[in-house]
């Protein structure tokens, strides 16, 4: 039951650091931690299976134990592996549900407006609890009838006139609950001379690993480096993401957890911002429009994990009447499925509501934040309006408006 | 990306070079792998504490001018005098206070803060709720003096330092008594206090209520002593309040003791520098690594990190301070040992058998924390060819000749240096 | 002076020793054992805890293997949370001769050891950590065995019989009345006090230091004391008993043991008078790790923890000092018989795979003396913590109990540790966080199983075998030394500072890599913040 690829737990000193940054650990008396959840006890895993403790359920992936830890001990990647690999194989249709958020949106759009009214009901709300152990406190991502992706066809053309191009990993939210942000991105790329290109591709597999099916990231991981490698060698176009989980799984959760060797195209996947940011740095800046607004800004753990924050802040920064106050990096408690789950919802909302507070506290016209499942979770549990930084730019560039 | 001045570690000698290279309006970064040794530390400021023969340093900045004269090659040698040393430690001081503690110091004398096990360190800068001029007042009364613990606290036991508290004349004619306190059922019913580390007991002074009960219960189990001493434990970003209200609710002087890891004494000043540095618009990189660098000219150029892959960081000057082996600025091997990044040249000994002494607690400490990488006089240092490069600078724990515990001076050097090496930077940066 | 009596004193509290107090306490005898040191402080508790299968024996030596064998079978009946049945692998390295194979085949089908000849796939399924490009493999059923485990268990149960357990108690020398030895005179380590037992058979069980008790007693017992070294690595990179099929050199094994695996193990003769001075040498490690890596892969990549040494107690039996007359087999001399010294016994040689057998016959050979008609039953009879014949579920006490907890101290007890576990969160609570020991375990070792510093507890329990060796656990045992009324607060303080002076010994030779990283980080806290290696002579007010 050895898996050598991630050893990591051997260099923990045992100095108790992640511990102090757990947020999870801070809320929730059961979990007992990230360093006896992932170093610690994955040595007594590897002498007996069954020493896998339940605990290990409520680590919700935030990476942040990761960057706390001052030996490179890769602890969150260690407790979702651990996971998988030792317990028993065991068929949660919930978890199942969750994780595939590509067949579920797949399934939903064909009937958005069915699936929203139903995921809204009470009755269904608490079924999804008593049947599915979903909780019946989360308030569930709306569904768009059709995807990104069809509306994309009908832009092709257009898109392929530009002599410059990227290409746009979207991912299932852009595809199923935001076309919105999608048909923003392209527009704000074409506003600044870059054509969008789409590729075939699947989910990211962030979900997947969440859910301990690493087999089922594995395939998705293989298909979707596969199809980038195909395409970058073809047109040698840079791969952007408008999600900082996709991003990071794609560059950093592959080759780490997956162990799916994305070395070949690791430098041409950008997250959208970085993307951004260099080409403002290039010159010339675009003539941007004042937004008068007051905004808080939450950055999310996994664009904290890769240093993609301050691509972020800086494209920002260009823009004209923007206010920006920084809420102190704190977990939003969601964490993606994480949040959904009856066992979990109060532990996230307990994670969360320090952030809350502090956007409390700002008052702020508007809050904006990188990932799609912070969002769901700021706009369920603060009255304020979320949004992806792409949607102010593209409000500064004058081609969306509020 | 672009900057004035790259620090590559975010420990203490690296936010206080950052902290000064942004005061003086450079664009800084700095990418650090992972928290600072300041989470384990007793967040005191040592500048010298123990001479030759381990003679205990009354005052450290008259010492300096013979330790310098006898220490040559130490790291408080290449820091631009004595006076700088001074100036440098005052500029800390004073930083920290605008965002952080007001830490306390004896005029240019050092004076003794008490460890877990009951014996006196001496130091030179500590927080007020370490030590303060109303402890030394009341102390030199011989006052009644309680040890407390909290009930299944597995990281503080009162009597073990009560035992060596007793053998210090100080305290020798004092009323010590030992006890523990209660944590509120509350909190205990739903997690097992033996189970709590110091971040877990320091939360529960989060609320109002919370501090209440513990300072009743401190009241009931300290017996009428004048002064408490408790693990440390008093919060993080509120601790003044709150070992005011404790002061003020228990009627008693209370006293934090440093024990084992997490140290909330020490991320009092990890987080009092990164927010004034923040707040200097100084830019942190934190959870990456720098993987290598690119030299040009005798210069380095720029580096690269692993999280942004092949995106070359560039910069005028930079700054290596990563520590020693725990932080992973010297890798060991079994027959061989290195500096991390840029494979600067490196003080120390082969075979491996020389690096330690017989014994652990042996008198002399053990070589290998002396060993560390080579400099010249204004702490730049040397490529494997010999080449010296000069907008690179080090400081702290990865300069080589000095012996952070055995002379109680790691804060000071890691301070001192990087103040040093700031100002240098700066004047640097000013030339063009 | 004070002065005991029994019918039998057994000097030595290794394996052998603590074998033979409980066979003589199970066969009714009262009996006393004393140790100089602590319970499997010598050889017993420094080797690499191989439960052989007799395999290793098969081709030079068949006459051990099939005592091993049949050891083996008894003692995963009687002492299952002392071992561990991980089965064995003997695998032929790419540069070896596949001949050795065939012989080893031939020597197990003799001596009746269940082998298996498998394909390199198959064990690269039962060991994927298994260098690849093995030629041969073949399974025995090879297992692990924690000595300090045995020895504590042997002592429990004596205890629980009536005998009298003394540890940190030397023998001085044999008290003798004209023909016969009719006592020892023993001192008291810990407090220095001498004192008298009268015994009408001495046992001596004190392997190599056997010969020292037998001088006392004015016979001769030629020794040639062998160093073996070993060390261990952080963490189990093997599952399975990992053998070389080739004649025995240094670093052909690795064994899991617990959370960690060794790797063993050299061979040096070494002078008598050296055998308290065990340095392991620099070039025996490099050695054991070259030797370790050819097997797997990835010990290269694995820290490694500490590094020990132990001695073997070779024997000659016809005294010639060339040594050409040595075994490895269990030596029984009736120094009655043999030097015409009446009431002394010495059990020496062997192994401790082998243990209970020598008992057993040290035993039998006192009652035929004493005419005490008992037989012995330590094959039959499981040792406490053993007695369910079938492994039974952990039980499950308290939610916020972690599976892993609960799971090391029943691996580490076995049954015994109902009397770990209370009401009382204080019994669950983790003390040392890598080997998963919690203050009720602390508690236990002390009050039963002859704990009497942090260096015996070690042996005990693992706190502070773990990785960070002892970096978190070390100053909360001080501690709880100290609540639960074990030490004063000085004699803690000292017990602390000896402990990372022991676990110094061994880390010592292997500082590099994280195990340098840890020792830095140990002595900032110790040294750096609690200021543990010296109090500051000169007491200035604050």
């Amino acid at each position: 039951m050895i898996n050598l690829e991630n050893i990591s737990f051997d260099h923990c000193i045992k100095c108790t650091v992640c511990t102090i940054y757990c947020p999870v650990a801070r809320v929730n008396p059961i979990y007992p931690g990230p360093k006896q959840s992932g170093p610690d006890t994955e040595r007594l895993r590897i002498k007996n299976p069954d020493l896998l403790d339940e605990s290990l359920k409520y680590c919700s992936n935030c990476k942040r134990c990761e960057i706390a830890c001052p030996s490179d001990v890769r602890i969150a990647d260690i407790i979702q592996t651990a996971k998988w690999k030792y317990s028993p194989k065991r068929f949660k249709i919930r978890d199942f549900l969750l994780s595939h958020t590509d067949l579920m949106g797949t399934l939903s759009t064909s009937a958005a407006p069915v699936v929203n009214r139903i995921t809204g009901l009470s009755l269904t709300k608490s079924a999804m609890e008593a049947f599915l152990n979903i909780s019946s406190k989360r308030r569930f991502p709306a569904y768009e009838p059709g995807t990104f992706r069809r509306w994309y066809g009908r832009m092709k053309s257009e898109q392929e006139a530009f002599s410059e191009k990227v290409i746009y990993y979207h991912g299932c939210y852009v595809n199923y609950n935001d076309h919105e942000l999608g048909k923003t991105v392209v527009r704000t790329l074409n506003k600044l001379g870059v054509g969008v290109t789409l590729i075939p591709e699947k989910c990211c597999g962030v979900p997947l690993i969440a859910n301990a099916d690493l087999p089922g990231a594995r395939k998705n991981a293989r298909y979707n480096i596969q199809s980038i490698e195909t395409a970058v060698e073809k047109t040698h176009c840079s791969v952007v993401s408008t999600s900082s989980s996709c991003t990071f799984a794609l560059k950093h959760e592959y080759p780490g957890l997956l162990e799916i060797d994305n070395s070949a195209v690791f430098n041409k996947i950008h997250y959208i911002t970085a993307y951004l940011s260099r080409l403002f740095a290039q010159g010339p800046v675009p003539e941007l429009q004042p937004v008068n607004l007051t905004a808080a800004y939450h950055a999310p753990c996994h664009l904290e994990r890769m240093g993609g924050v301050i691509h972020t802040l800086d494209l920002l920064s260009n823009i004209p009447g923007l206010k920006i106050v920084l809420m102190h990096s704190e977990c939003c408690g969601i964490s993606g499925t994480y949040g959904f789950k009856k066992e979990c919802y109060d532990i996230a909302q307990d994670v969360g509501e320090e952030l809350f507070k502090r956007i409390a506290d700002a008052a702020p016209d508007i809050v904006i934040t990188d990932c799609e499942t912070c969002k769901w979770q700021i706009e369920m549990s603060t009255p304020f309006r979320t949004v992806h930084p792409i949607m102010i730019l593209a409000q500064s560039l004058g081609v969306y408006t509020f | 990306m672009k900057f004035d001045c790259i620090v590559v570690g975010g420990g203490v000698a690296g936010l206080t070079c950052a902290l000064k290279c942004a005061e003086e309006g450079l664009r800084t970064a700095v990418v650090s792998s992972g928290m600072n040794a300041l989470h384990f530390s007793s967040g005191s400021i040592d500048v010298l504490g123990f001479g030759g023969d381990k003679k205990i340093v009354y005052d450290p900045f008259d010492d300096l001018h013979e330790f310098i004269k006898e220490h040559p090659g130490h790291p408080y040698s290449k820091c631009g005098g004595v006076e700088s040393i001074e100036n440098a430690i005052r500029f800390f001081r004073e930083k920290i206070r605008e965002n952080g503690p007001d830490l306390f110091y004896n005029g240019r004398r050092n004076h003794f803060s008490v460890t877990a096990l009951g014996t006196l360190k001496p130091t030179y800068l500590s927080q007020k709720s370490v030590f303060n001029e109303k402890l030394k007042e009341v102390f030199s009364r011989k006052p009644k003096i309680a040890l407390l613990t909290f009930e299944g606290f597995r990281d503080f036991y009162p009597a073990l330092a009560a035992a060596n508290h007793k053998r210090t004349p100080m305290i020798r004619d004092c009323e010590l008594v030992t006890g523990s306190v209660a944590l509120p059922e509350s909190v205990t019913t739903r997690k097992n206090p033996h189970e709590f580390r110091s971040i877990d007991i320091c939360r529960l002074f989060d609320s109002e209520r919370g501090i209440e009960t513990i300072a009743g219960r401190i009241r009931d189990a300290a017996a009428g002593a004048e002064i408490v001493g408790i693990p440390a434990i008093l919060g993080i970003l509120h601790y003044d309040r709150i070992h005011h209200r404790l002061e003020e609710l228990t009627g008693a002087l209370i006293y934090e003791i440093p024990t084992l890891p997490p140290s909330i004494l020490g991320m009092r000043l990890d987080n009092a520098l990164k927010e004034k540095y923040a707040e200097l618009g100084g830019l942190l990189i934190a959870g990456d690594e720098v993987a290598g660098g690119e030299f040009e000219g005798g210069r380095l150029a720029s580096i690269r990190t692993r999280n942004y892959g092949s995106e070359e960081i560039k910069a005028d000057c930079f700054v290596l301070a990563t520590g020693s082996y725990f932080s992973r600025g010297i890798t060991s091997k079994f027959d061989d040992m290195k500096e991390t990044v840029f494979n600067f040249q490196l003080e120390y000994e082969l075979p491996r058998n020389k690096w330690r002494r017989s014994g652990f607690f042996d008198p002399k400490s053990h070589p290998f924390l002396e060993y560390g990488v080579k400099t010249n006089d204004l702490l730049n240092p040397f490529t494997q060819s010999g080449t010296c490069v000069e907008n690179v600078f080090c400081a702290g724990a990865i300069l080589a000749h000095y012996n952070p515990v055995r002379e109680g001076s790691g804060s000071g050097v890691a301070i001192s240096a990087a103040v040093a090496a700031a100002s240098r930077i700066a004047s640097h940066c000013r030339r063009g | 002076m004070k002065r005991m009596e029994t019918d039998v004193v057994v000097v030595g509290g290794g394996a052998t020793g603590t074998g033979v107090i409980r066979d003589c306490a199970l066969r009714g005898m009262a009996c006393v054992m004393i140790e100089k040191n602590d319970l499997a402080s010598g050889t017993t508790g420094r080797n690499h805890g191989l439960l052989h299968s007799g395999a290793r024996y098969a081709v030079n030596d068949p006459e051990s293997a099939a005592e091993c064998i049949s050891e083996n079978r008894i003692l995963k009946r009687i002492a299952r949370h002392c071992v561990e049945d991980t089965g064995g692998l003997f695998v032929t390295l790419p540069d070896d001769d596949t001949e050795y194979h065939k012989r080893l085949v031939k020597g197990c089908r003799a001596v009746g050891i269940d082998y298996e000849e498998i394909d390199v796939s198959a064990a690269l399924k039962i060991e994927p950590n298994l260098n690849s490009g093995v030629l041969t493999a073949m399974k025995v059923p090879d297992g692990t065995i924690d000595p300090f485990r045995l020895a504590a268990s042997n002592v429990l149960d004596a205890k629980e019989h009536g005998a009298e357990i003394r540890t940190h108690t030397e023998m001085v020398r044999c008290i003798i009345s004209g023909d016969r030895v009719v006592g020892v005179l023993c001192r008291d380590n810990l407090n220095g006090e001498l004192f008298e037992i009268y015994s009408k058979i001495v046992i001596n069980a004190s392997g190599v230091w056997g010969r020292r008790i037998c001088e006392t007693a004015g016979v001769p017992l030629t020794m040639y004391p062998s160093k073996g070294s070993l060390v261990i690595i952080d963490y189990r990179v093997n599952n399975v008993v990992i053998n070389c099929c080739r004649k025995p050199f240094d670093g052909d094994i690795i064994v899991p043991g617990d959370t960690v695996s060794l790797i063993g193990t050299t061979s040096k003769k070494i002078d008598y008078d050296r055998i308290e001075e065990l340095d392991v040498d620099d070039d025996e490690i490099e050695v054991l790790l070259a030797g370790g890596e050819k097997l797997i892969p990835n010990v290269s990549r694995t820290r490694v923890l500490r590094a020990y040494s132990g001695v073997r107690p070779l024997v000659s039996r016809s005294g010639d000092v060339d040594g050409r007359d040595i075994t490895r087999g269990i030596v029984l001399i009736d120094h009655e018989a043999e030097n015409g010294v009446k009431g002394f016994i010495t059990v020496t040689g062997g192994k401790l795979m082998t243990y209970r057998l020598m008992a057993e016959w040290a035993v039998d050979l006192a009652c035929e003396k004493l005419r005490v008609d008992v037989p012995c039953t330590t094959h039959e009879r499981p040792l406490p913590g053993s007695e369910t014949p079938s492994n039974r579920p952990v039980p499950h006490y308290f939610d916020g109990i972690s599976k892993s907890v609960l799971g090391s101290a029943h691996y580490r007890h076995g049954e015994r540790m109902d009397h770990i576990f209370s009401k009382d969160k204080k019994s669950y609570g983790l003390v040392c966080e890598c080997e998963m020991v919690t203050a009720g375990e602390v508690e236990y070792a002390l009050k039963n199983l002859c704990v009497k510093d942090m260096i015996d507890l070690r042996r005990r329990t693992r706190l502070g075998m773990g990785p960070c060796q002892g970096e978190l656990c070390s100053y909360r045992t001080a501690g709880l030394f100290n609540d639960l009324g074990a030490a004063d607060e000085q004699t803690a303080i000292r017990m602390l500072k000896d402990f990372f002076e022991e676990r110094w010994k061994g880390v010592k030779p292997v500082l590099w890599g994280d195990t340098l990283r840890e020792i830095e980080f140990t002595y900032w806290i110790y040294q750096g913040l609690f200021g543990l290696g010296g109090v500051p002579d000169e007491d200035e007010p604050i």
